[in-house]
């Protein structure tokens, strides 16, 4: 089990520390912010390696946290002579009695603990090429990763053997279908977890038997005699063919797996994850593992997302799980309880969330509680005609921009969820406010049902203060007046009973909303939708 | 039942020490055992040897560490930031280079060259600094590692070793310790802590731990017949003598010296292993194994061009004025048969 990240250097982030939990870990953030990028660092600690390739191979000047690159090249300027920034991933494990080769105080705390982290940094070798590098600063654009060595190691300084590394991690990576060399080298590496080492050497031994066999069938001799036969054209030793059986032409590089009897690189890319994600899910359990799933969404349709995550939820009860997804569907089948929002600094979690509200929207798991955990800041309102008006105000007082473009989501919410947006909204001490009709109760009666949360300062109740006006339109009509609102509808009603009738039919209520909302006269707006845009 | 585990096994050449280490490592296939030893001859002896016996692998149990490997990696590395101040500082071992003598304890350069790597003679001592000061992490990730650690040639360790070595007694770590005062030839260090445990002194220092480490002499050879026992027992009165367990009679057997003339007939005749006291040392022309090495071999016949002062002994057995006693114990005892000097 990971109980913990640091992370140094590595692209967005310069300086990022996240605790993880232990089962579920649903990492959902603003995009940019670094989801990708932290399954990826979870996994080059892990392995070493970097899009399938050794660490060191892949080590770019743009892997380097944008930042760090400029404060060093600032000092280079400067005149001064900086270390060269450093990438430093450093991966905490939970203790446990076989994890005593990798522990040590060789991390970024500088604590005894139990870990693996690599790094890359500049190597000594090098001093000589780097000073020539340093002498026109001037030139100087990006880090030299040319003269960078990379370490893979435990926090006890030593070198990672097999022997010492506790998990292995299973990466999906759904956005990005890597197809090289015929087969996709993420399904090789998950279908050889997948097998025990006894079925390994089997399929080696196999493969390499069908390879020497080829040579020796009948058609191959006849050209290889014929090939002898020419000896002399061009050389004097003979030439024959032969299928390369080292070790570099291993089955995983050529044989290709099959869906119903098609390549699997000819199937849709939705049930290539699909497969690929059930497959690194059923890997054994006794490689007590960490699964990697980058946006089980894309590709994939309704349906067929339903079943993976039920089979997540179903198949990872005893693996640590880190899923990046920008679906509030995952999010809200998954449990909210295990929601990460990442910044780029570190994760804010979201902690216990009532039991009930985790049923709520697993039950009812379209609401779109991304659009809650990733705003700004929000507006909860209860139904289409209240989020026009709203927005309308909004735009109103704040020079026509629209709530959005500020980071403010205005949510359209059954009038019952509330509270359940609110019980998250507190965990996330997420600036909310809720607009909502007084229908017809004393002033400070509904704020009154809302008090468990009103104790944060962060979450405000606005309710129209006079009882007389129960709802929205009579609130519109009363801080309006009826000859601006008959222009704005196009309406000619004579009293404001039947105006006000005419605002709240069913039949009219959006219409009435969406040509206030459009209209080229503004309204003066009730106070309280006045008070919740401010 | 003593109340610790610890185990020291003083034993004569060809009581077989090696062999009893690696059967009792291979026997205990349910705990994590550590083999270490100073020399890499020995440990590849020691990895060949659990090869033969053990499907030609060795078991995923044992781990064959060399001396330094284990004190460098396992012991002063993990926690080298409680004196460094600096995860990370250390780089790797310098073997030959030393401090300068002056520097005092509390500086980086006490331990570390300018390379950040750390002088031969103070990792022992920094292991065990780093143990004080961090209240015991340095053992306790030990013990989290291994269940036993076995040390062959024991006597190879000197200076600050006997320090982690006490230290060791003190875990819940099973430590035997096997090794043979009178082989004594490379030191692990140079450092002038504790010189009177050196050599012999080595079976003073133990008795000073009866409490905590159980003292097994083995007196019997399974290698050397008694006439060899008894010339290499002659060399250090104060220890226990040898009893031979090689009754086979050969028609050449004990301690012989020839002169130079007779090499060639004597090499023709009985074939012996030649050994010599160096790479310098004419060996009139034979291919030859320096005495340091052979060190763990066991050879029917040898012929040995040692130093000079051998040969003086050998003709006035003068203990008082003979200084290499330790190497002349070594190269008599590699035979089972028969020990032949150059004069």
């Amino acid at each position: 089990m990971i109980e913990k990240i640091m992370i140094k250097n590595y692209r967005a982030y310069q300086d990022f520390t996240l605790e993880f939990n232990d089962g579920m870990n649903i990492i959902v953030g603003d995009n940019d912010i670094g989801k990708s990028t932290l399954l990826e660092a979870v996994n080059l600690a892990l392995t070493s390696k970097l899009n399938g390739r050794p660490f060191a191979f892949e080590l770019s000047p743009y892997l380097f946290n944008s930042i760090a690159t400029e404060e060093y090249l600032a000092k280079l300027i400067a005149g001064e002579k900086p270390t060269p920034p450093e990438i430093v991933i450093d991966l905490f494990f939970k203790e446990n009695g076989e994890t005593g080769l990798l522990k040590g105080s060789n991390n970024l705390t500088g604590n005894d603990a139990v870990g693996v982290r690599i790094k890359a940094s500049m190597s000594s070798d090098y001093t000589v090429e780097y000073e020539n590098f340093i002498s026109e600063p001037a030139k100087i654009k990006l880090v030299p990763a040319e003269y960078y060595s990379v370490e893979w190691l435990g926090f006890s300084g030593n070198g990672i053997t097999m022997k010492s590394l506790p998990s292995s991690p299973s990466f999906i990576d759904a956005s990005a279908i890597k197809l090289q060399s015929g087969a996709d080298y993420h399904l090789q590496s998950i279908i050889k977890e997948h097998l025990d080492p006894k079925e390994r050497v089997e399929l080696s031994r196999t493969y390499r038997n069908t390879r020497e066999e080829f040579a020796d069938h009948d058609s191959v001799k006849a050209i290889n005699v014929k090939l002898g036969g020419s000896q002399g054209d061009v050389s004097d030793r003979s030439l024959s063919l032969a299928i390369d059986i080292s070790q570099r032409y291993t089955w995983e590089s050529s044989l290709v797996a099959h869906l119903d009897g098609m390549p699997f690189q000819y199937v849709g890319n939705g049930e290539q994850n699909t497969l690929k994600i059930l497959l690194a899910l059923n890997r054994r359990a006794e490689d007590s593992n960490v699964i990697l799933i980058e946006e089980p969404e894309n590709h994939l349709s309704f349906s067929t997302l339903n079943m993976l995550v039920a089979k997540i939820a179903k198949k990872c009860i005893d693996k640590q799980v880190l899923i990046s997804t920008h679906s509030s569907y995952v999010l809200n089948k998954l449990g909210m309880d295990s929601l990460i929002l990442l910044t780029r600094t570190t994760g804010i979690r979201i902690g216990q969330v009532p039991n009930e509200t985790q049923d709520y929207f697993m039950k009812l798991s379209g609401y779109d509680t991304l659009r809650l955990v990733l705003a700004k800041k929000v507006i909860l309102v209860e139904g289409p005609s209240d989020e026009l008006i709203v927005q309308r105000a909004y735009m109103d007082a704040h020079a026509g921009r629209l709530p959005i473009d500020d980071g403010v989501d205005v949510i359209n919410v059954r009038g019952l969820s509330f509270k359940r947006f609110l019980d998250i909204a507190k965990l996330l001490k997420k600036p909310s406010r809720v607009v909502t009709d007084n229908d017809g109760k004393p002033d400070g009666a509904v704020e009154a049902t809302y008090s468990e949360y009103t104790t944060e300062p962060m979450i405000e109740i606005h309710v129209g203060k006079d009882p007389l006006y129960k709802t929205l339109e009579p609130q519109i009509l009363h801080s309006s007046n009826r000859e601006t609102l008959n222009r704005i509808l196009g309406t000619t009603h004579a009293t404001d009973e039947l105006l006000v009738e005419h605002m709240k039919n069913k039949n009219n209520k959006t219409t009435v909303a969406l040509r206030i909302f459009e209209s080229a006269e503004t309204i003066t707006m009730p106070e309280y939708i006045v008070d919740a845009i401010a | 039942m003593p109340s610790h585990n610890n185990l020291a096994i003083i034993a004569a050449a060809g009581s077989r020490k090696t062999e009893y280490v690696i059967d009792k490592a291979l026997g205990m296939p349910d705990k994590n055992v550590l083999i270490t030893t100073y020399t890499n001859e020995n440990q590849r002896q020691i990895i060949e040897r659990i090869q033969a016996k053990s499907n030609g692998t060795v078991p995923a149990h044992i781990t064959v560490l060399g001396w330094f490997t284990f004190l460098v990696n396992e012991c002063a590395r993990p926690y080298q930031n409680a004196f460094t101040l600096k995860p990370g500082y250390m780089k790797s071992l310098n073997f030959i280079g030393e401090r300068y003598r002056l520097t005092s304890k509390n500086s980086l350069s006490y331990f570390f060259d300018k390379n950040r790597d750390i002088y031969r003679n103070g990792v022992s001592d920094f292991a065990c600094d780093v143990n004080q000061i961090t209240g015991g992490k340095v053992i306790a990730r030990l013990e989290q590692i291994w269940d036993h650690i076995f040390i062959d040639e024991v006597q190879d360790l000197v200076g600050f070793d006997l320090d982690l070595l006490d230290r060791l007694f003190d875990s819940t770590i099973g430590i035997t310790l096997v090794g043979d005062p009178r082989q004594y030839m490379v030191p692990t260090n140079t450092a002038s802590k504790y010189k009177k445990y050196k050599k012999e002194g080595l079976l003073d220092w133990f008795e000073e731990r009866k409490a905590k480490v159980t003292i097994e002499p083995r007196v019997q050879s399974h290698r050397c017949n008694q006439t060899i026992c008894d010339f290499a027992d002659a060399l250090f009165p104060n220890m226990p003598s040898t009893e031979s367990l090689n009754t086979e009679v050969t028609g050449h057997d004990g301690i012989f010296i020839i002169p130079r003339a007779d090499v060639a007939a004597y090499v023709a005749t009985y074939k012996p292993t030649i050994l010599r006291e160096n790479k310098n040392t004419d060996t009139e022309g034979l291919a030859a194994i320096n005495i340091g090495v052979s060190k763990g071999s066991t050879y029917d016949r040898v012929l040995i061009f040692p130093a000079s002062t051998v040969i003086q002994y050998y003709k006035n057995r003068d203990l008082e004025n003979f200084k290499s006693r330790e190497r002349l114990y070594v190269a008599a005892t590699r035979a089972r048969f028969s020990a032949t000097f150059v004069e």
